[in-house]
């Protein structure tokens, strides 16, 4: 579980352009659901997103990750666990231009210093998936979108994380992408994987298969809904 | 001042590193005073952004020290022939009060640089920089260090006069005798290879005994302190005479030069290696009982002891080789 | 540590790919920076060679020169000094010795004329250097005139050209017997140019001298260690001198690689974000840097020194030569041996890889400092 104890964040503080993205948000997000925020833009779902991923900390409050407090650790630990822990799936996908998807795919697992025939497999078989082998030598400028969006997601799992985050990930597909998307991640979450997704799309959170969605507003919480 | 390339070099990359450092150490200065770790506030964040920028300038600062000291030495050897009555680099070094000094000055520095990294790797294998405030003191303990050998150094050059002729009409023999000591003075050989070896001994007993159960950190590090200087003083000693094979030639430096195969390099960096990563268990001893490090901590000294024993090991098999198999015979000296 | 290892590689391998991804910026700065070391290196070899070769010639010049002084310029010494000195204790022998230059109006040139001590050439024959019988047109056998002191030509045959190997001393040297040489300069014969000492023991020439001006008080005894240093000291006056006015472009240098890497493309820094964002810690994008740097100090290091060692060792310096050899009509075409050591390889990096390196440290440590979740947005 992923446990927010009254988080707070503040942008600039203390300058004239200070400005509060979450007010006091105590959240808990059970692992192994689908869970969605749904909210306008500017509600503080990116930024709510970005510290319950590690991305980022809060400044004030506390979060817990399975029991284990995060938020005092210093950026390397905290990187250590976002990078084993979370996989990222960005709404502008956000690839790296000038090398091909395969090499994208691999790029969060440098750090971890895995043979690299090893990892190159790993990649491979996550592309092979998501029928990607043979586009793999192939530039990201090269893809279509449909092509982009599914090297993002399996980019996304090349450290095996036990969460996904997207941020709004339907805002650049269509319908027939969209549905696409969502039957991946539905897929994944038959898998044990836990979805966190922030979408003010109809498709996402209207989907069967959400678990929750929480409401956002101006840094506030004002609704949670469970189902199923 | 003489304007020798080399001794160009040496100040300029001298002034800029000492700028470097003592820039770093402003920082650490403002980390010492404001770091919260519990704290989530932006300041946090950039302080903590900042030690990655001082370790970054350290890092590099321990590799071109190590450079300068062996520039310094072959500098000090290149020129020694402007002054009279200097035969070598100690030649050159007693032309003025500061030569010995600024090498002296630079091994320190590169010392205590050695052992700020090693508790900075140390530091951020705790989830919780457990040894800031032990870091960065010792940062500003650094520093003064660091700036007092740029400051001798240039007074060193700026002091060097050498004995050319100045004007067309003039020659200068009468200032032969300046009472340069182009010889070094140096212990009796046979004490001090009784205590060379034993010291060696006992580095490698303490160093066992360490690696075993994991005690005994603070008394390994001063044997190998010890050692360190013990080993310099021999090399002065006996050592340097086998390789020359001369009873009276116990210049420390001249086995740098090419005609005994550079052999003095992998010698020096050898022992180098020792005493940092000896006196970086030591320094290490005291933090043993913080609750983040008391996992990693006996690993990371075990391996800096492992180190610092093979080194010296190696260190004292080059001299032994060399004086079981050398033709030249040292005794009664 | 296997894991290390891998995790070096793998960083290594993507930063040399985004090196060559842009090509262009870096290429502009590998240039300058190789330009910048390739100068420095120059100056450095040329300066180091010639010096031992200064060296190499002055080991077989006399231990001490005696010559005399009147009115502060150097004139001819008595012959009957000879015994005098020959009775100082330590001096082993001692020769007067007779050579002088003389400047020729017609090809505008100083030649020095020597008489040798071992095997001159017989009366009315010379050998000349390479240089002469270059300009003159002359070989040997042929007939050669030069003008006296008294204003009168002399005519002689050329017996020998003094060989190439050894030019730096014979380019403009003209060896005669003492007769005619005394006939041609006019020197009485009771008097020669200066002695040349041996002397039993180095440490005694100090002493040595002390005497000799007490015994001659116009007399200036020069000591070869003292010319040894001398020379020494001049070329390292001249390369220092080169590299102080140098230091203007190399800083000229050094802001540029600032500049380039504090101004960050967007492109790259994007690139930043994003590893940073999928779980690069700032310690990652530091080594990345610091390999970058290094890939490119190396690079444009190993560039600069070969171009030098080429400019200097087969080019024979072409771009220094002027300033550093002085002014002639008559240069040597020595080539200068190769001679490369630690020393100076170690100035080099202090003098162009550290100030680089440092000027890269903050804008580095800045780019690896971005903040993830900027990306996010």
């Amino acid at each position: 579980m992923i446990r927010t104890h009254s988080i707070s964040k503040v942008f600039n503080a203390g300058r004239p352009n200070e400005f509060t993205a979450l007010h006091e948000i105590s959240l808990d997000i059970q692992l192994g659901e689908i869970t969605v925020l749904k909210g306008p833009s500017g509600s503080g779902k990116t930024t709510l997103l970005g510290l319950l991923g590690c991305m980022a900390r809060p400044t004030t409050g506390r979060i817990f990750l399975k029991e284990r407090e995060i938020t005092s650790l210093p950026e390397r630990f905290l990187t250590g666990i976002r990078r084993s822990t979370f996989g990222f799936i960005f709404q502008q996908f956000n690839l790296i231009r000038g090398i091909s998807a395969l090499e994208n795919v691999m790029v969060p697992a440098y750090p971890n210093g895995e043979k690299f025939a090893q990892l190159r497999k790993r990649a491979m078989d996550t592309m092979e998936v998501f029928n990607l082998v043979n586009r793999a030598d192939a530039k990201i400028e090269w893809l279509s979108g449909g092509e982009a969006q599914r090297v993002a997601i399996a980019r996304a799992l090349i450290n095996n994380p036990t969460v996904i985050i997207a941020d709004e990930p339907t805002a650049h597909l269509d319908t027939k992408l969209s549905h696409e998307f969502m039957s991946i991640m539905q897929e994944l979450n038959a898998n044990g994987t836990t979805i966190i997704l922030a979408s003010h799309d109809p498709i996402v959170y209207d989907s069967s298969q959400i678990n929750r969605i929480i409401e956002m507003r101006d840094g506030r919480v004002v609704h949670e809904e469970s189902r199923s | 001042m003489i304007l020798h390339p080399n001794i160009l070099a040496l100040f300029i990359s001298s002034v800029l590193i000492c700028l470097m450092t003592l820039y770093a150490t402003y920082h650490g200065a403002v980390i010492l005073r404001r770091w919260d770790i519990s704290s989530g506030s932006e300041l946090q964040l950039s302080l903590e952004r900042r030690t990655y920028l001082i370790s970054t300038i350290l890092s590099y600062f321990l590799g071109f020290q190590l450079v300068s000291m062996f520039l310094f030495v072959q500098t000090a050897d290149s020129i020694c022939h402007l002054f009279v009555g200097a035969m070598c680099a100690v030649g050159t070094l007693t032309a003025n009060k500061f030569g010995y000094p600024t090498l002296l000055l630079k091994m320190l520095s590169f010392i205590l640089a050695g052992l700020w990294l090693i508790l900075n790797h140390a530091d951020n294998q705790g989830y919780d920089y457990p040894l800031i405030r032990p870091k960065y003191i010792l940062l500003l303990i650094l520093a003064p260090f660091l700036l007092a050998e740029t400051v001798v150094q240039g007074i060193y050059f700026a002091g060097l006069q050498p004995d050319i002729i100045t004007s067309c009409c003039g020659s200068l023999f009468s200032q032969a005798s300046r009472g340069i000591a182009s010889e070094i003075i140096a212990l009796p050989s046979n004490p001090m290879k009784i205590i060379f070896y034993s010291c060696i001994a006992a580095v490698m007993t303490a160093g066992t005994r360490l690696y075993m159960n994991g005690r005994g950190g603070y008394l390994f590090a001063g044997v190998c302190g010890l050692t360190f200087v013990v080993s310099i003083v021999s090399i002065i000693s006996f050592i340097s005479l086998y390789f020359y094979e001369m009873p009276s030639h116990h210049c420390p430096f001249c086995i740098l030069q090419k005609e005994y195969g550079y052999v003095g390099y992998p010698l020096y960096v050898l022992l180098f290696s020792g005493v940092v990563s000896g006196l970086g268990v030591g320094i290490l001893q005291p933090f043993r009982r913080k609750e983040s490090l008391m996992d990693v901590l006996p690993a990371i000294q075990r391996k800096l002891a492992a180190l610092s024993v093979a080194s010296f090991f190696i260190f004292s098999l080059i001299v032994t080789w060399r004086i079981a198999f050398s033709s030249f015979k040292l005794e009664g000296y | 540590m296997s894991k290390r290892i891998e995790r070096q590689r793998q960083i290594i391998d993507f930063t040399l790919a985004a090196l060559m991804r842009r090509k262009g910026k870096n290429g502009a700065l590998l240039l300058v920076y190789a330009l910048v070391i390739f100068v420095l290196a120059s100056v450095l070899f040329c300066t180091h060679a010639l010096r031992r070769e200064a060296d190499l010639v002055l080991k077989s010049a006399p231990e001490i020169v005696l010559q005399r002084i009147l009115t502060g310029r150097n004139q001819p010494v008595p012959i009957a000094w000879a015994d005098k000195v020959r009775h100082i204790n330590g001096v082993i022998s001692v020769q007067p010795r007779l050579w002088g230059y003389q400047y020729d109006t017609v090809y505008r040139a100083n030649y020095t004329l020597m008489v040798p001590l071992e095997n001159p050439p017989v009366l009315g024959t010379i050998d000349i250097g390479s240089g002469i019988s270059k300009i003159q047109g002359a070989s040997s056998g042929d007939n050669i005139a030069f003008t006296g002191h008294d204003g009168q030509p002399r005519l002689f045959v050329i017996r020998n050209i003094l060989d190439n190997e050894s030019q730096l001393l014979t380019n403009d040297l003209i060896l005669l017997s003492e007769k005619d040489y005394r006939d041609f300069s006019g020197i009485p014969t009771d008097q020669a140019t200066d002695f040349v000492l041996r002397v039993r023991n180095p440490k005694e020439y100090s002493t040595i001298a002390e005497k000799l001006v007490r015994m001659f008080p116009d007399s200036r005894p020069i000591i070869r260690t003292e010319i040894q240093r001398t020379y020494d000291a001049v070329f390292n006056w001249r390369s220092g001198l080169l590299i102080v006015i140098f230091s203007a472009a190399a800083l000229a240098f050094i802001i540029f690689a600032w500049d380039k890497a504090t101004g960050l493309s967007a492109e790259e820094r994007k690139e930043m974000g994003i590893l940073k964002a999928v779980g690069w810690e700032t310690s990652d994008i530091l080594l990345m840097k610091f390999w970058e740097g290094t890939a490119i100090s190396l690079t444009a290091f190993l560039v600069g020194v070969i171009l030098a060692y080429f400019h200097i060792f087969f080019a024979s310096a072409a771009l220094f030569a002027p300033v550093l050899k002085g002014w002639s009509t008559l240069y040597p075409t020595f080539r200068l041996t190769p001679f490369l050591d630690f020393g100076q390889l170690a100035t080099l990096f202090f003098l162009t890889v550290v100030p680089y390196t440092i000027s890269t440290i903050i804008p580095s440590w800045r780019a690896a400092t971005i903040d993830p979740d900027a990306v996010m947005r």
